[in-house]
């Protein structure tokens, strides 16, 4: 089991996104029980860990869905812990929730512009619009239809696009590849490469564990609501017996 | 054993009440008798909303059933009084099962709806044979104190000690069937019918059986009311009365029969209490009489947001010690409010559920 | 073949009031799956409200507005009050909570006003209208009554449709957690729902009046029929609601007509119950609303 590694921040600049013992849980229960990580801006952090690790609830815990028991989460040095899910989104942190979470009764169009409905001016609305067909092509070709039409990568396609259409700072990513076709899911891991160069932070919670450290800078190896494990991703990946151990491969 | 522990309670409570009505006079033995009453009747309905998850807005439409069906069989056949309750307990029970079936397919706001449609159609049955059920003047109906008792016993003691036996008998009864298999089956029929199919419960049948036993109970209630207040007629069975019997089951706590007490003492005496204030104060009739139809209201609303678990649930939490070596007979069932997830008020230090556990494993 | 016409075409004014009555109950349904049982009993005292502002000002179209307006706050307040903390709560308390007050409004109307019937008055004539010399059977304010709904739902259906306040409305109805995401305010949107509802219903509560005289249980048997509407329809769908409404006024209106006026409030129970046992998710729906 390797040890926690420090991730190399540098001083002066405040972490994207940084959680202190992150306490929170359902019910009676605790299923995060103070958790710690660091994300550097434009860099790709993987959440990893089996069924029930706290993944889930780790983002949920930072985005607001759930109001965190205890510890803080601060988003570019700025305290937020416990902030409602909308103001979050509205402070430039987009989660996409597991099952990707498609408006399916509305259009492709629709649930595009649903995801920057609260930004000023129709000018930097319509310009986002613009964009996100020009990167997703896709999503251009079916943008009156109703997103239920839609396969399964094209929606994991147009969750994330929605996301982007807030021009958010962190995108917090909850198992983008999951039921998706292996050849699609190479094109959902290369989309979020790209949009790490073009700047955005990333925190991906991921059970391809594999995939998810090809593309990660660091990885965070959760166990029954604790980190077991932070590390470089490719030291991570190196690390036979911790791989076996916790991420089944 | 359950059944001689719940015994025991009811000879117990039987006893405080034969002294408590010679000592007070004819009316508050009468008021006494009607809290019975209606006792009977949302002991009925709480077990319906409160074990098996369904919800009645017409259960004073039952009472009605109930009631005429006394008064007519008093009235034409003149049968002893036990065979003319047990019979309208009967009919009515039979007329839950009509109802039951047809409602079996339906939840949620669609059952309260068809349940509401019969408290407002029935009534309107009533005025339409003048001949048969009376017209709004309605029937008179007329007990005699038995002779055994001797001739200068009063009759609202008599009144008070026939209704409130039914009412421990039925509490009893109740309490029992609660613990037995059937109650069981109910609540997990109530809590997830999904699990409930696969586990090979009969939910369709259970959903009937419950109907039935809860308007067997209004069936009671309301020939026993007819007895008691001496008369039916349909202003007395209106949809205020269905929403009454609801909301003496809410306030009393959703599932407990010692809610249903609470909730009944309520109905009776808050009305009679507004309208004296309302009277003394000058209020025309009309505002008098329309202060205890929003009062309902307010409660109902209040006691929703505030106090989910009603009367009942505020003394258990607030008496939890003594109410759990006090044996009476509290159920968790799908239809209880559920306000687990809000923040614990602040002399709970456990959370209730555990709390009602506890109390039900003791009790067997 | 005159009379059919008379009847078709009163059947379908008077079905629009049942139409915007289930088009207000499938709104709050949609929004917050809950069946708000105090519909009519809030259009029942707005109209009141206007009949107050009618007699102290002596214009109609004062107390009009006024009803519209009362109607779109007494909506959002009760959904911000009462009804907010029993949204995620199981269904049967929301169903106590709405009753409760329906009964509270009533008892409050009583109290205030009593129980007598009071007239209250028509925006337009109500002499039947005549094309030459043949009877249409049917009078202006059936018109103004039919057209003031179909605008009123028009309306609606472009803002829900057509701006970003009906897209954070649609949202926040299909898909509360995803819109939260999105940064949609939810629970500013469930508020304007129930307005728009209030709305509505208060619209219902001043066409009707006219015909069924105001007193505090005025508006049941019409939220009744409402209701009806609405299930015929599909709680789900607000083109189901107005359709319904229309089916069932023209049905009722044949059956007064050629049965007889008492017939009309059983054939209206029996239509529903008929509907809530062999068809309960409604004509028009096309998920299985019938859950709890």
């Amino acid at each position: 089991m390797s040890e926690p590694a420090a991730a190399p921040a540098t001083p002066a600049e405040p972490d994207a996104l940084a959680v202190r013992d992150l306490a929170a849980g359902y019910g009676g229960g605790l299923a995060l029980r103070g958790v710690s990580l660091s994300v550097r801006p434009a860099s790709i952090t993987a959440v990893l860990g089996a069924n029930g690790a706290g993944k889930t609830t780790l983002l949920r815990a930072i985005s607001g869905v759930i109001r965190p028991r205890g510890g803080r989460v601060l988003l570019n040095g700025r305290d937020m812990t416990g902030q409602h899910p909308e103001d979050m989104a509205r402070s430039g942190v987009a989660h996409v929730p597991e099952g990707q979470g498609v408006i399916a009764e509305l259009t492709v169009e629709e649930n595009l512009r649903l995801g920057a409905l609260w930004r000023r001016g129709r000018e930097v609305r319509a310009a986002a619009l613009a964009e996100a067909y020009q990167r997703f092509r896709v999503l251009a070709d079916r943008r009156r239809r109703t997103a239920a039409t839609l396969s399964g990568g094209e929606r994991q396609m147009l969750v994330i696009a929605r996301a982007l259409m807030a021009q958010p700072r962190v995108l917090l990513l909850d198992e983008p590849s999951l039921g998706l076709a292996p050849r699609v899911v190479a094109q959902v891991m290369q989309l979020i490469a790209d949009l790490r160069a073009a700047g955005l932070t990333v925190l991906l919670v991921e059970q391809n564990a594999r995939g998810a450290l090809s593309i990660a800078d660091q990885g965070v190896v959760l166990n029954l609501g604790q980190v077991v494990a932070t590390a470089e991703a490719g030291a991570l990946a190196a690390d036979v017996q911790l791989r076996q151990h916790y991420l089944g491969f | 054993m359950t059944l001689l522990r719940h015994l025991a309670a009811a000879v117990v409570v039987a006893l405080i009440l034969v002294l408590l009505t010679i000592r007070l006079d004819a009316f508050r033995d009468y008021q006494i008798a009607e809290v019975a009453c209606y006792v009977v009747a949302v002991a009925g309905l709480t077990a319906l909303v409160g074990l098996s998850g369904q919800i009645s807005l017409g259960h004073g439409a039952f009472m009605a059933i109930g009631a005429y069906s006394a008064a007519l069989l008093l009235l034409h056949l003149r049968w002893p009084l036990a065979g003319v309750l047990a019979a309208s307990t009967v009919i009515t029970a039979a007329s839950g099962a009509v109802v039951g079936v047809a409602a079996a397919r339906l939840r949620g706001p669609y059952l309260a709806g068809a349940t509401l449609l019969l408290a407002v159609a029935l009534p309107s049955l009533a005025l339409s044979d003048n001949s048969l059920f009376g017209g709004d003047q309605g029937l008179s109906v007329v007990i005699n104190t038995p002779a055994f008792l001797g001739p200068s016993f009063p009759l609202t003691r008599w009144q008070a000690w026939l209704t409130c036996g039914c009412a421990l008998i039925t509490l009893v009864l109740l309490a029992n069937l609660a613990r037995s298999r059937v109650g069981r089956s109910w609540r997990a029929a109530g809590d997830d019918e999904v699990a409930a199919a696969l586990a090979g419960l009969n939910v369709a049948g259970l959903r009937v059986l419950a109907f039935v036993v809860s308007a067997a109970c209004a069936g009671l209630g309301g020939a026993l009311l007819a007895v008691t207040t001496s008369i039916v007629s349909p202003d007395a069975y209106t949809v205020t009365l269905s929403v009454a019997l609801l909301t003496g089951a809410v306030l009393g706590g959703l599932g407990s029969l010692a809610g249903a007490v609470w909730g009944s003492l309520v109905l009776v005496l808050v009305p009679t209490y507004v309208m004296d204030v309302a009277s003394s104060h000058g209020l025309s009739s009309s505002a008098g009489s329309n202060i205890p139809v929003a009062a309902y209201g307010v409660v109902l609303v209040v006691v929703m947001l505030l106090f989910p678990d009603g009367i009942q649930g505020g003394l258990v939490r607030l008496y939890r010690p003594l109410a759990a070596r006090v044996p009476h007979p509290h159920w968790r069932g799908r239809a209880r409010p559920d306000d687990s997830t809000g923040p614990p008020t602040a002399p709970a230090p456990q959370p209730r559920a555990s709390a009602s556990e506890h109390q039900e494993e003791g009790s067997i | 073949m005159a009379e059919l016409f008379e009847l078709t075409l009163g059947g379908l004014s008077v079905g629009m009031v049942y139409a915007a009555i289930g088009l207000s109950l499938v709104l709050i349904w949609r929004a917050t799956r809950i069946l708000n049982y105090a519909q009519g009993g809030m259009a029942m005292f707005t109209t009141y409200l206007a009949f107050e502002v009618i007699n102290r000002t002596g214009s109609y179209w004062a107390g009009f507005a006024a009803a519209l307006l009362a109607g779109l706050l007494l909506g959002g307040v009760i959904e911000r009050v009462v009804i907010r903390p029993v949204e995620n709560k199981p269904p049967l308390n929301a169903i106590i909570v709405t009753i409760g007050l329906l009964i509270f409004l009533e008892g409050l109307a009583g109290v205030i006003y009593g129980g007598q019937y009071r007239s209250f008055p028509a925006a337009f004539s109500i002499n039947g209208l005549h094309a030459g010399s043949v009877a249409l059977g049917i009078s202006a304010n059936d018109v103004f009554v039919a057209v003031a709904v179909l605008v009123a739902a028009l309306l609606l259906a472009g803002l829900f449709q057509y701006t970003s306040v009906g897209l954070r409305l649609r949202a926040a109805a299909f898909s509360p957690p995803v819109a939260r995401l999105l940064g949609v305010r939810v629970g500013r949107m469930l508020t304007l729902g129930w307005a728009l509802a209030g709305l509505i219903g208060a619209l219902a509560g001043v066409l009707v009046s006219p015909d069924t005289f105001l007193y505090p249980n005025s508006m049941d048997a019409v939220f009744v029929l409402g209701f009806t509407a609405a299930v015929i329809g599909g709680l789900d769908s607000p083109v189901g609601a107005i359709a319904g409404g229309l089916i069932l006024g023209v049905a009722l209106s044949y059956v007064g007509g050629y049965l007889g006026s008492d017939l009309v409030p059983l054939f209206g129970l029996a239509a529903l119950v008929v509907v809530l046992m062999i068809r309960p998710e409604g004509l028009f729906s096309s998920a299985a609303a019938r859950q709890v």
